[in-house]
């Protein structure tokens, strides 16, 4: 018999960490406490799980973990709400529920044979690293080209996973760009490293930075940053997360690059309740984002009202 | 000619009681009654006769689908031990008497969502299997129906077990289903002067209840309209009530909520309405329906085109309860024919 997709699977929190300096955002680990349940949740890069706590309420939060790292699944939260902060409040070997995995995934297979360029934002990254994980996985690698990794904060300490960003930094067979905004002054961005070792890029035309081999910390807004390192379109697909703000910016470049928008691919989030495209409120035209997304290609986006 | 593949009873008006009683051994009969000024569907307990001369409930009888408030998960203890408690399924059959052929429309729109290839939502299904359906055919369209814009008739038969028409002093009473034949086979067999009685009410009916709202292109016409001014126009007068989606049949927006009391909590799906932005306000404060007429957008083309994209069927039973319940008077079939026109 089918799960009651509305009944919470047990899980027991095993690892809890901080992930930022501000100490507003931290990564959980969860554990299954029925193995079978956890053989059960067969899940791929990009999809989202609702984080259970009864008495509380429900959050839907991307899966941060890849599938390729059984034994676990790990949620980066930033303390938002209700839930969130009572999930901050939680301490290791806590007992609570997850729902899931929800909704669909990075387009994995259809991506195979080609290049990759991931483009995050902020702590948005987190289903953006699920993927890294997956096609980084030795079963994987083959199966992808260039993986080019941009990613951005407002600042060194708000980049999430850092450990594994410097992991990344150091592969031969990807290349990881970050950067942190720009400092500002009374007349607006200063053209000037906002924290040592970041280095600043060409702020008025991007496009005309000339990166020099090796330098891979850039002071510079995420949008600005991809025209600089400008991946090339050719048999290539753009995943992009982050704050719409970020979004915004970004598409506009990568278009001027020569991605199609078939191979621009989002990842959307709208408030949320049941997570199985019944409680009506996350839709975007006739598509929910629970169940038809969270992932959509800007061709898709392009055929939906622009009301998100 | 003799169908046989339904029975026809009939039941004097004085002897609707003692039905009703021997139904009750087997089933909880839920059926019109009046409450307050109000003819509302609800349970009828013993010795209690059901309303039956009425144009409409207030409320369609949704709730015994789709509750109000409906417990999804009970559970107890400290917070970060809690675990869900297993809850017992069983339940007797109902049957629900007296229901208007378009709040049966309106279920079998509402199948569509809840019980589907994606997910089931097993609460839903758990009601819906456990009923049978007896409709009350309306010999009285009122003047805010329009069901035939939506291809039924005051007395379509889609979706029911039996089917139920007044004819003065008594009802006739039409069983389709096996269990509603079964239900109804202690009634004595309708005369035929009777049945073609029936259809005389029925050809009569259907002709008072001709449709002033042809629908057809609606869905599709509405594909191109999302940015128009006719919304902002619609939704001059709009108070943002929720009412019109409180009373319709066919919304099935819910929110999800816990709460406790002491040690015991429940986490329930709650009817919500699109129309109050709390609806889609995000965590983070970004809205992306801040604007009223966004709302009156998102309500009309969730009914007449969104719906219709997924599921092939339109929203709207054409029942009239959100146009005679409206406080500032704003009728969905003057807004449909202005969609026609613009």
């Amino acid at each position: 018999m089918k799960r009651n997709p509305y009944i919470p699977i047990d899980v027991k929190v095993d690892k809890i960490r901080f992930e930022t300096d501000d100490k507003l955002i931290k990564t959980f680990d969860l554990v299954f406490l029925d193995k079978k349940d956890e053989e059960e949740f067969m899940y791929f890069p990009g999809q989202f799980a609702e984080l259970s706590i009864l008495g509380k309420g429900e959050s839907p939060i991307g899966i941060a973990s890849s599938p390729t790292e059984p034994g676990f699944l790990r949620f980066t939260v930033m303390k938002v709400g209700v839930v969130t902060t009572a999930l901050h409040n939680f301490d290791e070997g806590a007992i609570m529920g997850v729902r899931g995995p929800l909704g669909n995934w990075y387009p994995i297979e259809e991506m195979k044979g080609k290049n990759i360029v991931i483009v995050g934002g902020g702590f948005a990254f987190t289903t953006l690293r699920s993927l890294l994980i997956y096609m980084l996985d030795k079963k994987n690698r083959k199966d992808y080209g260039d993986i080019t990794c941009i990613y951005g904060a407002r600042s060194p300490g708000l980049l999430c996973y850092r450990d594994e960003l410097a992991e990344w930094e150091k592969r031969k067979d990807m290349s990881l760009y970050q950067c942190i905004d720009w400092k500002f002054g009374p007349k607006g961005p200063l053209e000037e490293a906002a924290v040592e070792g970041w280095e600043p890029i060409n702020l008025k035309e991007p496009v005309k930075t000339k990166l020099k081999p090796g330098s891979k910390k850039f002071t510079a807004f995420v949008p600005q940053l991809v025209s600089a390192v400008k991946p090339g379109a050719k048999d290539s697909y753009a995943i992009v997360c982050g704050p719409p703000i970020m979004i915004k910016f970004t598409i506009p470049v990568l278009t001027e690059l020569g991605f199609p928008p078939e191979r621009i691919i989002n990842s959307l989030e709208n408030r949320m309740k049941c997570g199985i495209g019944k409680c009506g409120r996350c839709n975007i035209g006739p598509k929910y984002v629970c169940k038809d997304g969270p992932v959509f290609s800007l061709k898709e986006l392009e055929k939906l009202p622009k009301e998100y | 000619m003799k169908d046989s593949s339904k029975s026809i009873k009939y039941i004097e008006k004085e002897k609707l009681g003692a039905f009703i009683a021997e139904l009750q051994k087997e089933y909880v009969v839920i059926a019109p009654k009046k409450v307050k000024e109000f003819v509302l569907f609800e349970i009828i307990r013993e010795n209690e006769k059901p309303v039956l001369d009425f144009r409409n409930s207030r409320q369609s009888p949704k709730e015994f689908f789709f509750p109000q408030t409906e417990n999804i998960v009970e559970y107890e203890g400290i917070i970060d031990k809690r675990v869900p408690l297993t809850r017992d399924t069983e339940m007797q059959k109902r049957i629900i008497f007296g229901i208007r052929p378009c709040d049966i429309r309106s279920i079998l729109i509402l199948d569509k969502l809840f019980i589907n290839e994606d997910y089931v939502d097993s609460y839903y299904k758990r009601l819906r299997d456990n009923t049978l359906l007896f409709a009350y055919g309306c010999n009285e369209p009122r003047t805010t129906c329009f069901c035939s814009s939506f291809g039924i008739g005051p007395f379509e038969e889609k979706g029911t077990d039996g089917f139920l028409t007044d004819l003065g002093d008594g009802y006739l009473v039409e069983g389709f289903s096996e269990e509603a034949k079964k239900a109804i086979a202690n009634l004595p067999d309708a005369a035929k002067e009777t049945i073609e009685k029936k259809e005389k009410c029925k050809k009569l009916s259907n002709e008072r209840a001709a449709s002033s709202v042809p629908i057809d292109t609606i869905p599709e016409k509405l594909r191109t309209m999302f940015e128009h001014p006719l919304w902002e126009d619609i939704t001059e007068r709009c108070l943002g009530c929720g009412v019109c989606t409180y009373l319709c049949p066919t919304c099935h927006c819910f929110d999800i909520q816990d709460e406790m009391i002491d040690e015991k909590g429940r986490r329930v799906k709650n009817w919500d309405s699109c129309m109050f932005p709390i609806f889609t306000l995000h965590g983070s404060g970004h809205q992306p329906r801040e604007l009223r007429y966004q709302r009156m957008r998102q309500r009309i083309m969730h009914k007449f085109n969104y719906y219709d994209d997924n599921f092939g069927i339109i929203a709207c039973s054409g029942c009239g309860r959100c146009v005679t319940e409206c406080p500032v008077n704003i009728d969905v079939r003057e807004i449909l024919n202005k969609i026609k026109k613009s």
